[in-house]
């Protein structure tokens, strides 16, 4: 935990922020670190705002950068407002910040949006139940609009997109690699699973914009379904059906194994909500590719996650865990693949 | 040799400690909990998990290379075996039958062991659910 005449001096300087960026009085009632915030990077401020109560969430950049390269909070910023003009239900997008000066590190704030960020209490708490069986169908209808952010309107030219003469399969795929080989790793697991990957790998060269972490932990769910898409760092170009797939990987069911979609639901009705949003047939024996290929992703970053070295003594034995819980994936991967051998999906 | 108490009394002990009732048992110390119950789980298993895997890469790749007798070793030079392995399936060598029937089933018990000390509940609730949707 961060000392709290440290959080006193960072609420007074937010304050002073604040009063620069509205140009109001402010006064700041409350600065904490939001629960599920593991790096202290996502903190709830409480403000007067000239006489308005207004609420934020604050995203500030961890003082050491994961290795597995999240954008920067601006170029996040500037996505999320992409998102927001093109009609994505994200909270609104307010100030960012590039001066170390105000909170040490690079910031951005949005709105404050009520609801459950937790993919554990998602599927479970009894109050959502009704939003559990709306979710399906709006996560497929938010999926197909994220994907029709144009890119080149909204300049997002920083976001990382498959090297040239790569398809997004085969860009995935290197990146795996490259996170394998830096970990000195040998896992035949691992291999098999490139192996197979790269002969089954889909042709299609066309890339759109991904949220590239899209998954019920990342979703704001209220007692009326989904009312917020938040972390988007991870987001780059690439193939729309992995973002498809992502959400569906058994890691994300937080022990409701039998609903594919996030512990929450069937695969099959989020597909084709998304299919009626984007006007265009969903291959489903792709999306199998990509659960299959997203598995090999999540089991190898689970060691990369493990590798990391974190400041504060506590974080390090639930990623010291994490890294063991690869695998799962590994064995999840496996039984999907099957027995059977190619299932040639070109 | 160190008499009592041995391995796993302790490593009861410091359970025991974790899990309190007088303190409420949060994120981290559920983990911590969680990587005692693994630690135990690997001294038990680890030698026979390393003795079964040996075997079933003697049988997927057709030799019968002897199992060093000291532990650690065998632990090293089956690292190195798997170093090699891993060359061989990224070249092509199992991508057809037999061959990748046999390798397909070593890597499945691979990850399964790997399971066993990991998160046996996985696998439990795994069976579970199997045996529903066979139902």
């Amino acid at each position: 935990m961060i000392e709290t005449s440290i959080v006193a001096d960072l609420r007074g300087r937010l304050g002073e922020y604040l009063e620069a960026v509205t140009g109001q009085e402010v006064d700041v009632e409350h600065f904490g670190v939001l629960p599920g915030s593991t790096a202290q990077e996502s903190w709830q401020v409480k403000a007067k705002v000239g006489e308005a109560a207004q609420s934020f969430v604050l995203r500030r950049d961890p003082p050491i950068p994961p290795d597995d390269h999240p954008l920067p909070r601006d170029q996040e910023f500037r996505l999320i407002k992409a998102a927001h003009e093109t009609g994505v239900r994200v909270p609104r997008p307010r100030w960012y910040c590039l001066e170390p000066l105000i909170l040490d590190q690079p910031f951005f704030m949005m709105d404050y949006v009520e609801g459950i960020a937790d993919g554990a209490q998602l599927v479970s708490l009894p109050e959502l139940a009704e939003a559990r069986t709306l979710l399906p169908g709006q996560m497929g209808e938010q999926l197909a609009k994220i994907h029709t952010i144009d890119r080149t309107q909204h300049k997002l030219d920083f976001l990382p997109q498959p090297r040239a003469g790569f398809s997004p399969a085969q860009e995935t795929i290197a990146n795996i690699r490259a996170m394998i080989l830096k970990l000195g790793v040998h896992n035949p697991v691992f291999e098999f699973g490139l192996r197979w990957a790269e002969r089954n790998a889909p042709k299609t060269d066309k890339t759109i914009v991904l949220h590239g972490d899209f998954q019920v932990g990342n979703l704001l769910v209220n007692k009326k379904g989904l009312a917020g898409i938040l972390d988007w760092e991870y987001a780059r170009l690439g193939d729309p059906l992995e973002d498809l797939a992502w959400p569906c990987l058994r890691a994300w069911r937080f022990g409701r194994g039998d609903l594919q979609l996030g512990g929450v639901g069937a695969r099959e009705p989020f597909i084709q909500a998304y299919e009626q949003a984007n006007g265009r047939a969903v291959d489903r024996n792709a999306v199998d590719y990509w659960e299959i290929l997203g598995n090999l992703r999540r089991a190898v970053t689970c060691l990369v996650a493990a590798n990391r070295r974190v400041s504060g003594g506590h974080a390090s034995v639930e990623r010291a865990s994490l890294g063991r819980r690869s695998a799962e994936m590994q064995f999840e991967m496996l039984r999907l693949i099957g027995a059977g051998g190619q299932t040639d999906h070109v | 040799m160190y008499d009592r108490p041995d391995l796993f009394q302790l490593l009861g002990a410091v359970r025991a400690y974790l899990q309190d009732d007088a303190t409420p048992v949060d994120r981290q110390r559920q983990a911590a909990i969680n990587l005692l119950g693994m630690v135990e789980r690997e001294i038990q298993m680890s030698a026979d998990h390393l003795k079964a895997e040996w075997a079933r890469l003697n049988y997927v790749q057709n030799v019968t290379t002897p199992l060093p007798a000291d532990f650690q070793e065998a632990h090293t030079a089956l690292t190195e075996r798997n170093r090699k392995f891993c060359e061989e399936i990224s070249a092509g060598r199992y991508d057809i039958a037999p061959g990748r029937a046999a390798l397909f089933e070593h890597l499945l018990m691979n990850a399964h062991a790997q399971l066993e000390v990991a998160n046996p509940d996985f696998l439990q609730a795994l069976a579970v659910e199997e045996a529903k949707r066979a139902r």
